[in-house]
């Protein structure tokens, strides 16, 4: 697989031995590249300068930012791609908020399923592909337009 | 006689049960998902085991003796975390923080997570007997309620000195629920029901009772318009507290 087809996940949480468990999990299964900071700030500059982001996961309860605050931060840079909120922290409430402001695609509890985690995973990842793809022949679909126009107004100069 | 702060006192509790239970859920997500990987790898390497060729003989049977006992291993941790999640999801039940408003809920459910909170207390000394009524939901603030369910069982298993039996019975009563609680205890000396739902009254020593278990209670079940009563006598105490299954009028908060 080359270098800019394995996804990127992005994942923010304070707490270093959910990052190490989730990676060794991921490490496991499949290509990913993991790009997983413990402060959500540190994250927010650096994510001007990431080039793809395919998926990002977040804690909810952090010292610097809470989960969410982050999301709608992250949601600026790359308003596509699935936000997934993994908290330890389980109150419907912030579930509601988090679902309604930010847009998230899944809200997990810790402790998670690795399967669950897996499946949430691929199927985000899986959501992102298309939607590129779909950018892509949107893209495509415009050119082609552009260029029929420019043809329609060379036949309408020629003829009329 | 109706204490007045102590909707108060029972709030905190709930909080640092939830957030103890919040503070579990990182290290227990960080466990549970590393010995799901662990097992993984381990099958991972079964199978390169049995694969590769030019393993030596010697070698490949050391290696899956040693495998084996991973795997035993994983298991093991496996149902100890599966029990940790059990409990901790008790502790959040019991807390109920998102449910800190009037909503329909399970007496049963209610009931059960708050004996698992205090199952340390009854281990092999105190058998629990159940005699679950068929109930409908319940309206009320269901943490609120478990405060009272905690502070009945507590008091149950401090009046029993050795060994002894508490029951539990609920039932139906047209538009009331009757949970009743039961213990083959000490009892209630008579010169002591009079003060029995008095804030601060307690006949524990220093350091057991806070003596405003039963006042919270008193109050809690009031402020759903039901009742609750005591009877002691003949080696048996019982508490038995009645609620109305709807709310007639929003309740009023501490």
């Amino acid at each position: 697989v080359a270098e800019e087809e394995v996804p990127v996940i992005l994942l923010v949480d304070d707490e270093e031995m959910i990052l190490d468990s989730i990676k060794s999990f991921l490490a496991i299964d499949a290509d990913y590249k993991l790009l997983a900071y413990t402060s959500p700030k540190k994250a927010i500059e650096d994510i001007e300068s990431m080039k793809r982001v395919d998926l990002i996961i977040s804690d909810y309860l952090m010292p610097e930012m809470d989960g969410i605050s982050f999301l709608s931060e992250v949601k600026k840079r790359f308003p596509l791609i699935p936000r997934i909120l993994l908290t330890g922290y389980a109150d419907k409430e912030n579930a509601i908020k988090a679902i309604n402001n930010v847009g998230l695609y899944q809200y997990i509890e810790k402790p998670w399923n690795n399967d669950d985690l897996r499946l949430i995973i691929r199927n985000g990842l899986e959501k992102t592909r298309l939607l590129n793809q779909l950018e892509e022949k949107i893209r495509e679909v415009e050119k082609v337009h552009k260029e029929l126009a420019d043809v329609h107004k060379e036949i309408l100069r020629v003829f009329v | 006689m109706v204490p007045d702060e102590s909707v108060g006192v029972s709030e905190p509790l709930n909080l640092l049960i939830a957030g103890l239970a919040h503070e579990l859920n990182t290290p227990l997500g960080a466990i549970n998902s590393n010995n799901d990987t662990m097992s993984r790898a381990i099958e991972k390497i079964q199978e390169l085991l049995q694969e590769k060729v030019g393993v030596p003989e010697e070698t490949r049977v050391a290696a899956s003796r040693l495998v084996g006992i991973l795997e035993d291993v994983c298991r093991t941790t496996s149902i100890a975390t599966e029990r940790l999640i059990g409990i901790v999801g008790s502790l959040r039940t019991f807390a109920r923080l998102d449910e800190a408003e009037l909503k329909k809920a399970d007496i049963h459910e209610g009931i059960e997570s708050t004996l698992m909170i205090i199952h340390h207390q009854l281990r092999d000394r105190i058998v629990v007997e159940k005699q679950f009524g068929d109930l409908p939901l319940v309206e009320c603030y269901a943490g609120r309620l478990n405060q009272v369910f905690l502070n009945l069982l507590v008091n149950a298993t401090q009046a029993i000195p050795d060994r002894g039996k508490i029951v539990i019975r609920t039932s139906r009563a047209r538009d009331m629920v009757r949970i009743a609680i039961s213990d083959n205890g000490v009892g209630i000396p008579a010169e002591n029901i009079s003060k029995i739902f008095s804030p601060g009254f307690t006949t524990k020593g220093v350091g057991v009772g806070t003596g405003l278990g039963l006042s919270i209670c008193y109050r809690i079940v009031q402020d759903h318009h039901g009742t609750i009563h005591f009877d002691s006598g003949h080696g048996t105490t019982t508490f038995t507290v009645e609620l109305p299954l709807r709310q007639r009028k929003k309740v009023q908060r501490g």
